[in-house]
């Protein structure tokens, strides 16, 4: 169920069966990501793969001692650009890898050109997704819908992502789809198509419990992509913002160049595989120690080395100090510019009325604080529309909803009309009349007790009150009682065990607070393992650039469908 | 240790007594044993935490822990109720195995057989006509003659039938003529004609390179290059020609009409005859980088376990040994340090620069390398030196002792609680003395086990338990259980009996596998020494004799270890004992730099053999037969601290040239053994000391290097300063210590 490792294991193989010698990696953009993700440069050089080409780049050159491993996803250019290759071979063998299912008449078309018999693999690797952490994956779509339907081009795309994570992990499961989502219903048909289709593909030794994928829409809950985040990967891709395990550092003030772009991976950064679900106050700290041990070892240039028992210590410890001196350097300035971030922008009073708003149900207290806040000129634009956003959300049907004064605040605060206009938008995304489940207002009389006893004994930490809906959606799973009437399967047969192994969707992206919460429930539940993905992972202002490009605000809508860089 | 464990005793006391292992319940019977156990086999687990890292990781990890906890406490009442049942961190699930695949290739074969049949087909014939069409002398024969000739090997095509050029559709008329291909018949225009040059005709007929440089085909064109050849004469077809001369009469001297079909299929079996043989010198450089790299991966482990084994004082492993074996690997690495240099800089002299991406290959290759280098070296743990092995050696045997003690303490312990309890139980209490008899029971009793613990045999305590059940059902009068124990009992001595045998059995074989294995030590130490004394040069008149008998083994196994770093064998090989060397030293060969003064043509690796033989003459009257020119280096280093300290503190810079001295992996390796032989100290135990500080000094210098190295690289010039400076203190340390002898 390890997704990362799923990815890593088909890319090793590849090199692996490619046998000794010079090897070049042909990919294309999509592939290169993914590659990235699993693989460091060093990690990949040792299998001596030397160098990383774009299958559509024309400036290679002929170099027949090297092998070509290509690593492609199976689309009509990709194609077409190998066709091209294999009729003047560059490289003297070709290995070709596609990510997905590739067509007969495809199949035929590469054979035809290849006249040199150049090629000694075809082969079909479903390592089609970007595989974030050991239970997260992504597939870097975004825009994915017009309306409340699929955008056309993403849904193939979507179903291609998905069907290659069961693949690869080799799970042929029931689906399950949250029925207020007409995508989510759309999305599983597709999968379940591909999986009847290529039922030889998913005939996987059957286990006694049989997987379970559920299939979940982001307008269920626009609250968590809107908050602040204080554990440290969520933190940093709120801020930073995390593109494929890269966050830019460029504007920070002062940056060195080799830290303009640094990246931060939990597969051998050991630091930061054990920093990434704590919270930013227990970074501090790690931080710190982390530093004071670097400075001991750290040579001073006064302290000269008087003995040679000094000497030995020194030349004993250099190889570790080398390898920290990279890791510390590389999250001081993290965690330093987080802070300055933080304080700059007074997050932390932000964070606090924003999980008040999430987690309170006092509106009178919120109208206080939302105003207090937008008065206050010293916090962020987007973060006082953000406020806004939350309030409209939350009290969207309120008796005494005061939220076109509000908007008259924003626009009294000099905020520019689009975003302003976001505020409307992220209604129209995920308010009242578009969601299926309870997202604010619990219904059942387990929760409201539930509610009602969190609101007496007070919560332990005000910056981190707030639960996913996710983590309480798979709760319920997990202990069967998520109702069938909401999450219908697809198909007659239902599970009536205890599910094991589940692979959760978020059509519109998911979140690393999510992504923490299924963590946690992977800690904690025994005998169950989740797996989540999403269109994308989002942090507030891709969430909102998503939300205009479904919402559809005319005018301003960002030219076509690529990443944009995700910064604050 | 145990005392970490505390709480989880406590829980399992009530179950359980005595010492019982936290990881895996197994009863010891005391704290020493249970310590033992611990580490022996449960080191694994947690035993690899060194270094501040860890440490911070593990605090990390209990920061984690607790602040889960806390996330779980106050959780708890919204959603589940006990945190620690047994969840798994998504980091450790169990291994993935490898996904779903599916394979094309029949599928690819099938199609491309199809194709492939027709296009060798295609070319062969091309071929095989392009060899007739040449097998005749042209220049003998008019155009019309070679025109019949010509159109009887190939049928033409109906010039009636082609209308228009075929290929790009011009009307053929009196201007606009019909050309015939002399491969295929075919009917095209005079642009889109092409010609074969007979050159890359005989060429691709004999499919041999050496056609293309046969004199006589073509005495104006000689090119070199292959793909140029056929070029010429295509440009000159369509400009020359048909300015010059009469279209109508063209006589094809010196090349063969053909279409662009034709031409293509036969120019890619060009390329394919010129790549089968052509490879690369990137290809051949790399082939041996990865074979040194190979070995250091085969070698390294080896080493690092000889060195773990060393550096705990054990004795399995022979420190000259593990000595030589670093040596060895620290060759490698130069080897591989210079070969993915010279990738590096392949092809930057020639006058057309490589491609872009040829360059960044050999720049990947070189930092592949690198990495290679610093992942691996860096990682070479150092060895101690002599005396701190003894030291070492020593606490071992202390510790050892030790726990022995511990042991036996520990079992007094023991049995002393177990009388204890004894006599606390009531119903026992005449049979106190439990352990005595069965003493004799035992038969196969044996003096090796002394160090154990009677009791540790659970059989023992079997029937030592039933032994006093046996009394107890005697005492109360129960026939029936006094016979079913009576039975018990002698099953479990049959049973303990026939242990003991066999561990007598084992142990007596064991025995003798280590005299076995002593004896062979024993040889192998004797061997190793005569290598060293090979090696380093011994100048001690005792041993001469016996060096000469094996000398030839000695001089074999360096002429292995230093064959295959290709440096010259013949140096070590056939060097007599050298002493009388000593024993009159001319003034000259106390100082090499003087020698190669005076005799410019040595450098580097050819300078020792030169100097031999050089040398040779020179002491011929002396009537010495042979020399050694290493005698002298390492005199010189003595004497020349200062020359050579200079050329050692920036070995990095000349490293390009191949000269041994620039060499800082090669310095030490004639440095290191240097320092721990010096010829002056030798049995001298006062000089110890210094010997050792010396001996360590060089290893230092070594590491340093390393580390400069490596910081070098990654351009951290105030870290290369600073062991810069180390090494210049670890300079005049080492001077200094010279001095004094």
């Amino acid at each position: 169920m390890n997704v990362t490792l799923a990815v890593k294991q088909y890319v090793s193989k590849m090199i692996e069966s490619s046998g000794s010698g010079m090897k070049v990696l042909l990919m294309d953009k999509e592939t290169t990501s993914i590659v990235s993700m699993v693989y460091t440069q060093s990690e990949i050089l040792q299998k001596e793969v030397y160098l990383f080409e774009r299958i559509d780049s024309q400036n290679r050159d002929n170099t027949k001692h090297l092998k070509a491993i290509c690593f492609l996803r199976p689309t009509k250019e990709n194609v077409q650009h190998l066709i091209q290759e294999l009729r003047r071979p560059k490289y003297s063998v070709y290995f070709i890898y596609f990510s997905n299912v590739i067509s007969k008449s495809e199949i035929k078309a590469l054979a035809e050109a290849d006249e040199q018999e150049v090629v000694a693999e075809v082969q079909e690797f479903y390592g089609d997704f970007i595989a974030v952490n050991p239970h997260l994956f992504s597939l870097n779509v975004q825009g994915v819908s017009r309306g409340r339907s699929w955008e056309p081009s993403v849904l193939p795309r979507v179903t291609q992502g998905l069907t290659s994570v069961l693949l690869s992990l080799k799970k042929c499961p029931m689906i399950r789809y949250q029925l207020s989502s007409d995508m989510s219903k759309r999305l599983a048909e597709s999968v379940k198509q591909i999986i009847t289709k290529e039922y030889e593909l998913f005939d996987f030794r059957k286990t006694e419990v049989p997987p379970l994928l559920l299939i979940l829409d982001r307008s269920d809950d626009a609250i968590t992509p809107l908050l602040n985040q204080w554990t440290y990967q969520a933190m940093v891709h709120e801020l930073l913002g995390i593109n494929n395990n890269r966050i830019d550092l460029s504007r920070v003030p002062g940056i060195s160049k080799e830290l303009r772009e640094v990246v931060l991976s939990a597969e051998n950064d050991e630091f930061y595989a054990n920093n990434l679900y704590l919270n930013f106050g227990e970074i501090g700290t790690n931080i710190k120690n982390l530093m004071e041990d670097f400075q001991k070892k750290k040579p001073k240039g006064q302290q000269k080395l008087e003995s040679i028992t000094d000497m030995k210590a020194f030349v004993d410890n250099y190889p570790q100090f080398k390898k920290m001196s990279g890791t510390v350097s590389k999250h001081v300035t993290v965690v330093g510019e987080l802070s300055r971030l933080v304080s700059e922008r007074q997050l932390m009073e932000v964070s606090e009325v924003e999980q008040e708003l999430a987690c309170q149900n006092d509106h009178s207290n919120a109208q206080q604080s939302v105003r207090r806040f937008l008065q206050n000129p010293r916090v962020n634009e987007i973060d006082a529309v953000r406020l806004v956003m939350l309030y409209a959300l939350r009290y969207e049907k309120h008796s005494s909803s005061i939220l076109p004064s509000l908007i008259e605040e924003l626009t009294r605060r000099g905020v520019s009309e689009r975003h302003r206009k976001m505020v409307q938008a992220v209604v129209e995304y995920g308010g009242k009349r578009v969601r299926g489940s309870d997202l604010i207002t619990p219904t059942d009389a387990v929760s409201i007790t539930k509610q009602f006893f969190k609101g007496l004994k007070g919560v332990e930490n005000v910056y981190t009150q707030h639960q996913p809906l996710l983590h309480d959606t798979l709760d319920q799973l997990i202990k069967g009682r998520l109702k069938d009437s909401q999450f219908p399967y697809l198909g007659p047969n239902s599970l009536r065990d205890r599910p094991q192994d589940i692979i959760v969707f978020i059509i519109g992206g998911a979140t690393y607070e999510e992504a923490l919460a299924v963590y946690n429930l992977n800690r904690t539940m025994p005998g169950v393992r989740i797996v989540l993905g999403g269109t994308t992972v989002h942090n507030t202002k891709s969430f909102l650039e998503e939300v205009m490009l479904t919402v559809g605000s005319g005018g301003d809508r960002a030219q076509g469908s690529g990443r944009p860089p995700s910064r604050r | 240790m145990a005392s970490i464990y505390q709480p989880s005793l406590e829980d399992s006391s009530e179950v359980k007594e005595g010492f019982l292992c936290p990881l895996c319940l197994k009863d010891l019977q005391s704290f020493y044993q249970l310590q033992d156990h611990f580490e022996e086999e449960h080191s694994g687990d947690n035993r690899h935490v060194s270094g501040q890292l860890k440490s911070l990781v593990q605090k990390a990890k209990r920061a984690k822990d607790k602040l889960l906890k806390r996330d779980g406490d106050e959780r708890t009442e919204s959603s589940y109720e006990s945190f620690y049942y047994g969840g798994v961190d998504p980091y450790m699930w169990e291994p993935q195995e490898l996904g779903a695949t599916r394979s094309h290739l029949d599928a690819f074969k099938k199609h491309r057989a199809a194709r492939i049949d027709h296009y060798v087909i295609e070319v062969n014939k091309c071929i095989i006509r392009l060899e007739k069409l040449t097998s005749f002398d042209r220049s003998n024969m008019d155009a019309a003659q070679i025109r019949s000739l010509e159109k009887s090997l190939v049928s033409w095509v109906n010039d009636q039938d082609v209308p228009f050029c075929p290929d790009c559709g011009a009307k053929f008329n009196i201007r606009n003529r019909r050309h015939h291909c002399r491969l295929c018949g075919s009917i095209m225009c005079r642009k889109c004609t092409d010609f074969v040059p007979l050159q890359l005709a005989y060429k691709l007929t004999t499919g041999t390179k050496e056609a293309l440089y046969a004199p006589g085909t073509l005495g104006q064109r000689g090119s070199p290059g292959a793909q140029v050849a056929p070029q010429i004469p295509r440009r000159g077809s369509i400009s020359s020609i048909s300015s010059v001369t009469s279209v109508l009469e063209e006589k094809d001297d010196d090349r063969v009409r053909c279409c662009h079909h034709c031409m293509d299929a036969l120019m890619r079996y060009q390329l394919k005859l010129e790549e089968k043989d052509h490879v690369p010198d990137i290809v051949k450089l790399y082939e041996r980088l990865r074979t040194c790299m190979e070995k250091v991966e085969a070698k390294a482990p080896e080493y690092m376990h000889m060195a773990e084994s060393l550096n705990a004082g054990e004795t399995a492993f022979n420190l000259e040994n593990a000595a030589g074996l670093r040596m060895e690997i620290q060759k490698y690495y130069e080897l591989i340090d210079v070969l993915s240099k010279k990738i590096l800089t392949l092809g930057l002299k020639d006058e057309v620069p490589p491609h872009p991406k040829a360059l960044q290959l050999q720049k990947m290759v070189r930092y592949a390398a690198t990495l290679f280098i610093q992942e691996k070296l860096l990682g070479l743990t150092s060895l101690p030196t002599k005396g701190k092995y003894e030291e070492l050696k020593e606490k071992r045997k202390e510790e050892q002792v030790k726990r022995i003690q511990q042991e036996k303490q520990a079992s007094l312990e023991a049995q002393k609680r177990r009388s204890e309890n004894e006599k606390n139980c009531p119903a026992l209490g005449v049979n106190g003395s439990v352990p005595g008899p069965r003493m004799t029971k035992a038969g196969g009793w044996l003096p090796q086990s002394g160090t154990r613990s009677e009791l540790d045999d659970p059989l023992l305590q079997q029937i030592g338990n039933i032994e006093s059940f046996l009394q107890q059902a005697r005492l109360a009068n129960r026939t029936d259980e006094v016979a079913m124990l009576e039975e018990n009992l002698r099953q479990l001595q049959d049973e303990f009996d026939a242990q003991q045998t066999r561990r007598a059995i084992r142990i007596s074989r064991k025995l003798a596998e280590e005299t076995d294995l002593q004896q062979r030590q024993i040889e192998h130490l004797e061997q190793r020494e005569l290598e060293n004394k090979v090696h380093t040069k011994m100048a001690s008149l005792d041993f001469r004799d016996n060096v000469q008998d094996e000398e030839q083994d000695g001089g074999d196994l360096v002429d292995h270890l230093s064959a295959d770093l290709e440096s010259k064998p013949t140096k070590f090989g056939n060097s007599p004992p050298v002493a009388r060397n000593r024993e009159e030293p001319t003034p000259q060969a106390r100082n090499p730099f003087d020698a190669e003064d005076f005799s410019p043509v040595e450098e580097g690796a050819t300078s020792s053999s030169s100097v031999e033989i050089k040398r040779e003459n020179s002491h011929a009257a002396n009537g010495k037969k042979e020399y050694n020119p290493f005698e002298e280096e390492e005199d010189a280093e003595d004497d020349l601290d200062a020359g050579t300290a200079k050329s050692q503190g920036n070995p990095f810079e000349d490293e390009d040239g191949d000269e041994d001295r620039g060499n800082p992996f090669k310095e030490v390796s004639d440095g290191n053994p240097a320092g721990s032989t010096n010829p002056f100290d030798e049995d001298d135990d006062a000089s110890m000391d210094d010997m050792i500080e010396e001996e360590l000094l060089l290893q230092q210098i070594d590491n340093i290097r390393a580390y400069m190295f490596d910081a070098k690289l990654n351009g951290r010039a105030d870290e290369v300063e600073l062991l810069s400076e180390n090494l210049r203190e670890l300079h005049r340390t080492l001077q200094e210590q010279k001095r004094k002898k």
